[in-house]
């Protein structure tokens, strides 16, 4: 079992390069100059190419690729165009932020919907259940762009219980984790109480129940671990869908993080910082799915054996 | 988090990209800039260069500037700026290896002297009316004008504390400061993109001054609130439609003056600006030096009408336009809001807009290579009306000046070519009358409005002063009760 | 709720927003793009129902016309990346060997790679509109349906009636068509079903962003930013739009739980598609 994951992680080189080569590709078939965008009305032909050199703007694309990948095997990035700092730099500056909004709305969405859904499933057909599973279906349906908003118009103006936005203590993570966790929470919820009326359903459980186990360990042990399985691996997959969300809940309670920070960068055509965003993006994604395979196997030990 | 006491919060809508007066092009940068370092000289709302660390220049001949240097400015280290400093910063600039966008800026100077530690004599290699304009570079200590990487230590009123990239930056009182050093200690710069942020921020207090407009309904919920006040003056920035005169239909006069005529300028000005602007006739504000006034195009879709079908586009029935343009906007709220206006004004005359809305960069490629039909854009900190050449001139096409409508005259050529090898005042000014007579006439350009400054903060703060341009200067001597 | 309920309750909300969509003309006081500058911001009752907008157009009309963009793109993006996914996954699933390895690897890389920046950039390239929003959603969209489809035919590849029909001397199109893709038929409408509602947000959030509908179009995503400013003032810019997109996902959302109950299927993913 201990060289699953390092077998994996020797698997996902191949996948990160490639994700890196697409954003190379496709950010050099974009229209628009760093460098006239950067210079600006005020600036001279002679100038424009001096800087283009400057920034290795000049040599074929397959050069610029080459060297771009050679480079950031080694951790080097490059300097970011439009910051006229290290990419390394400006990227450790806002990853943080993201890290931690996506933290809190993950530990808001978990904690709230697991336990929400077993309660569901083992109260099936109760008020509970029926509250539940329309808050769940609720929180699917209200988009985050239109949610974020409205949860900013609620809470921090008309009833002024929380800071309207930017980054700084606890406070003014409630309302962005809250907009990015809802989406993913009335997921898990609808997910964890199917699981769990799956698990409840199956023999073992049903044997665990015979041999005088009490209830609530027959499902709190058995129906759970179970049903903890596609929750872990649907959390994985939902990590994309984490880095759109992140977009739209920084631009709309203004947190400093990596999602705004790659749109600014894709406007400037600062292609090294688009690159580094990507890149560190692309690797988290696949570090978040290896981690979340690793905690299946451990939840579930059967699916250690290869199949 | 609360503002620190003494301390005044700003907010800007986005990070400045670069504080250091050889690499700064954009506006947010040039308004921090402007209170980190000192320049030769500056410009006055009317255009014209004042006194700063130049206490005053003379010109020797056409092709010799001597300036006089106050002794009294010192960088925030303590050290003194002399005549060595302005040299090594200029020279820097001017220097291919650094690649900075000013370097153009300088391209009329040749050599500079220094016979003593406040005197600098700039040698220029061609005689050219609108130079001063370019001294307004901030100046750099010598030792370190040729740093690669950007350098914020300047002898501006304040001095840079702190960075933290897309939140905020901390500065404070240059303790040096000749004038006596700003009271305003810290002034934090926060960075809030988001509009209804600010202006919620600013009512609770947690943000002081406002300097970029928030839309004039909310400018009204904020003048409601006891403890803000909303302060308005006339700006310079001019918002114009630029028409490319390529296209056939856009090379016909009438056509371009039906374009004019259709759009209701004034209602968008009273309704969608909410009275914030001025409806402009040119690119230069009414009090520019050179400003001469020129009729106004008052809203008129009857005459637009007759105009276009004169040009030989007639009316085609309801539902048929006469002629489709396609017209490319930036994608900023208040921009695409006037691109929709506009279609429904031309629709109106019988025009199809189709709006292609883009970022700034891909609009800024599409325009400089001529590849747009109309485009909406702004000139913004005009102070030398040899900007008349720059985008006029029939050999100013881009990428050699800002011609982007390939617009020719013989006329206008003629008189902005005079203009910059005049050095008359009155007799410059009387030219560049001739040529605000003439864009009025030929209408290159359809000209919307200068913007209005608005700036709403608490009525704690004394002394500022809102400024055309924008700038913060007035903060040096601003304080907070 | 049944499921029968639920699917019953679906489709009729689904025929409810395509007829307002359709009878836009009708229902709607003025056109979606008749400005009234004088009357901007105007409050929701009298003649403009649900308020009038930045440029005094009127709410009502916009988000009915609305409705048009948000099914039309949804429909188109779903349909593609449906055909699309099928097909490769049935390729895939049925020949094996280093062809399924490759698509696996794509999909990888599609699934690790941020798609909101894909869309952001074909915004960039082209300036924003309808069909950038469609590829942009199908480039990502496929995946999903290909793996399921795949899925599918690699468990009944090795039956015995495939066997046969191999055995019969019909070609692997036929077989697939004929014999596979009728089984994967229900796995996949289910998915499509959600799909749909994903597709329908993915639109919203991209012209939120201003990388969707360009303007004067009247997506509902892209009234909420419009309206976004004005939160305080004139918070119906905001909420209309917002109610009438969230209607049209729960009907969505509603008729994919029934059907998934009555078909009997089961998803590995979450059943929502996002721009990402």
């Amino acid at each position: 079992m201990g060289t699953l994951p390092g077998r994996r992680l020797v698997l996902l080189l191949p996948t990160v390069l490639g994700v890196v080569t697409l954003v190379f590709a496709f950010l050099h078939l974009l229209p628009g100059d760093p460098v006239e965008i950067m210079l600006g009305d005020w600036a001279a032909p002679a100038d424009a190419v001096a800087l283009r050199r400057d920034l290795g703007l000049d040599r074929p694309l397959a050069a610029q690729y080459v060297r771009f990948v050679g480079h950031a095997a080694r951790g080097d990035f490059g300097q970011s165009i439009a910051f006229r700092a290290p990419v390394a730099r400006v990227i450790a500056d806002r990853y943080p932020a993201t890290v931690e909004l996506a933290i809190a709305a993950l530990l808001l969405a978990v904690g709230g919907a697991v336990p929400l859904g077993v309660l569901a499933a083992v109260w099936r057909g109760r008020a509970l259940d029926r509250i539940v599973r329309l808050a769940s279906l609720a929180g699917v349906c209200l988009p985050s762009f239109w949610l974020g908003p409205v949860l900013m118009f609620a809470f921090a103006m008309r009833l002024d219980w929380l800071p309207v936005s930017g980054r700084g203590g606890l406070a003014h993570l409630v309302l962005p984790a809250a907009t990015l966790a809802l989406g993913m929470g009335g997921i898990l919820v609808r997910l964890t109480r199917a699981s769990v009326l799956a698990a409840l359903g199956e023999d073992y459980v049903r044997t665990a129940r015979a041999k005088g186990a009490p209830r609530w360990r027959a499902v709190g042990v058995h129906a759970l671990r179970n049903a903890l399985v596609p929750v872990v691996t649907v959390l994985g997959l939902q990590a994309g869908a984490l880095l759109a969300g992140a977009v739209i809940t920084e631009t709309i309670f203004a947190w400093p993080g990596i999602g705004r920070l790659v749109v600014q960068a894709i406007q400037a055509r600062d292609y090294p910082l688009v690159q580094g965003c990507v890149l560190v993006i692309g690797v988290t994604y696949v570090a978040i799915n290896t981690a979340a395979d690793v905690l299946v196997r451990a939840i579930d030990p059967r699916l250690a054996e290869p199949a | 988090m609360a503002p620190p006491p003494g301390g005044l919060v700003v907010a800007f809508d986005s990070d400045p990209r670069s504080l250091d007066p050889r690499f700064q092009t954009d506006a947010n940068g040039a308004r921090l800039g402007d209170l980190l370092h000192v320049a030769l000289t500056r410009a006055d709302p009317t255009g014209r260069r004042v006194p700063e660390l130049a206490r005053s220049w003379t010109m020797e001949d056409r092709r010799t500037v001597v300036f006089h240097l106050r002794p009294d400015f010192r960088f925030a280290d303590g050290t003194a700026v002399t005549a060595a400093d302005v040299k090594a910063t200029y020279d820097a600039v001017r220097d291919p290896a650094l690649a900075s966008p000013k370097r153009t800026a300088l391209a009329a100077l040749s050599v500079i002297d220094t016979p003593d530690a406040t005197t600098v004599v700039m040698h220029l290699t061609d005689a050219s009316a609108s130079f001063l304009d370019a001294t307004g570079l901030g100046i750099l200590p010598a030792a370190r004008a040729r740093e690669a990487d950007d350098v914020t230590t300047g002898a501006g009123p304040f001095r840079l504390v702190s960075v933290v990239r897309g939140d905020r930056l901390v500065l404070a009182p240059n303790p040096y400061y000749p004038d006596g050093p700003p009271r305003l200690d810290p002034l934090v710069i926060r960075i809030v993109p988001d509009e209804t942020v600010r202006v919620l921020e600013l009512r609770r207090g947690g943000i002081h001054l406002l300097e970029d407009a928030p839309e004039p309904e909310m400018v009204t919920w904020l003048a409601a609130a006891p403890t803000l006040v909303v302060r308005r003056a006339p700006g310079t920035s001019f918002v114009y439609l630029a028409l490319n005169l390529r296209d056939p239909r856009l090379a016909d006069r009438r056509v371009r003056e039906a374009i004019a005529l259709a759009v209701d300028r004034d209602g968008l000005v009273r309704y969608v600006l909410g009275g914030a602007a001025r409806p402009a006739t040119g690119l230069l504000a009414p009090e520019h030096w050179a400003y001469a006034p020129a009729p106004a195009r008052r809203h008129d879709p009857r005459r637009a009408r007759r105009l276009l079908a004169r040009a030989g586009y007639p009316s085609r029935g309801r539902g048929t336009p006469r002629f489709r343009l396609v017209y490319k906007t930036s994608a900023q709220p208040l921009r695409r809001r006037l691109a929709e206006a506009v279609q429904a004004d031309l629709a109106n005359v019988g025009i199809a807009v189709d709006v292609r809305v883009y970022e700034w960069g891909t609009l800024y490629a599409d325009v400089r290579s001529g590849n747009f039909e109309m485009a909406s854009l702004a000139w913004v900190g005009v102070t030398d009306p040899d900007l008349y050449y720059l985008a006029f001139h029939s050999t100013m096409v881009p990428p050699a000046g800002y011609n982007r409508g390939a617009y020719v005259s013989r006329v206008t050529d003629r008189l902005t070519s005079a203009g910059r090898r005049t050095f008359d005042p009155l007799e410059r000014r009387t030219i560049y009358a001739r040529v605000q007579r003439r864009l009025a006439h030929d209408v290159p350009i359809v000209p919307l409005w200068w913007e209005d400054r608005i700036a709403v903060h608490t009525r704690r703060l004394r002394g500022f002063e809102p400024s055309p341009s924008g700038d913060l200067r007035s903060l040096a001597t601003a304080r907070l009760d | 709720m049944t499921s029968r309920l639920g699917v019953v309750a679906g489709v009729a909300g689904l025929i409810v927003i395509a007829l307002a969509g359709a009878a836009a003309p009708w229902l709607a006081p003025t056109g979606p793009y008749t400005p009234d500058l004088g009357a901007r911001l105007g409050a929701p009752g009298g003649a403009h129902l649900l308020g009038q907008d930045t440029l005094g157009r009127d709410v009502l009309a916009r988000v009915l016309y609305g409705t048009r963009i948000s099914l039309g793109v949804a429909t188109a993006a779903v349909g593609l990346s449906l055909a699309a996914g099928t097909v490769l996954g049935c390729v895939a699933g049925y020949a094996g060997g280093w062809v399924d390895e490759a698509l696996t690897r794509v999909i990888d890389v599609l699934l690790a790679f941020p798609g909101l920046l894909l869309a952001i950039a074909l915004a960039a390239v082209r300036g924003p509109s309808l069909p950038n929003v469609v590829l942009a959603l199908s480039v990502l969209g496929w995946t999903g349906y290909a793996r399921l489809a795949r899925a599918a035919v690699m468990s009944l590849r090795e039956r015995e009636f495939v066997a046969a029909a191999r055995a019969l001397g019909a070609r692997p199109v036929r077989i697939v068509a004929r014999h596979l893709l009728p089984l994967a038929g229900p796995v996949l409408l289910v998915q499509a079903t959600f799909g749909m509602a994903g597709a329908m947000v993915a639109e919203g959030s991209l012209s939120f962003l201003g990388v969707g509908a360009p303007p004067p179009l009247p997506s509902w995503g892209a009234m909420i930013d419009e309206g976004r400013p004005f939160l305080l003032v004139a918070p119906h810019l905001v909420v209309f739009p917002g109610l009438a997109l969230a209607l049209a996902v729960l009907a969505l959302q509603l008729l994919g739980d029934g059907l998934r109950d009555l078909l009997d299927v089961r998803l590995d993913g979450a059943g929502r598609m996002t721009p990402s």
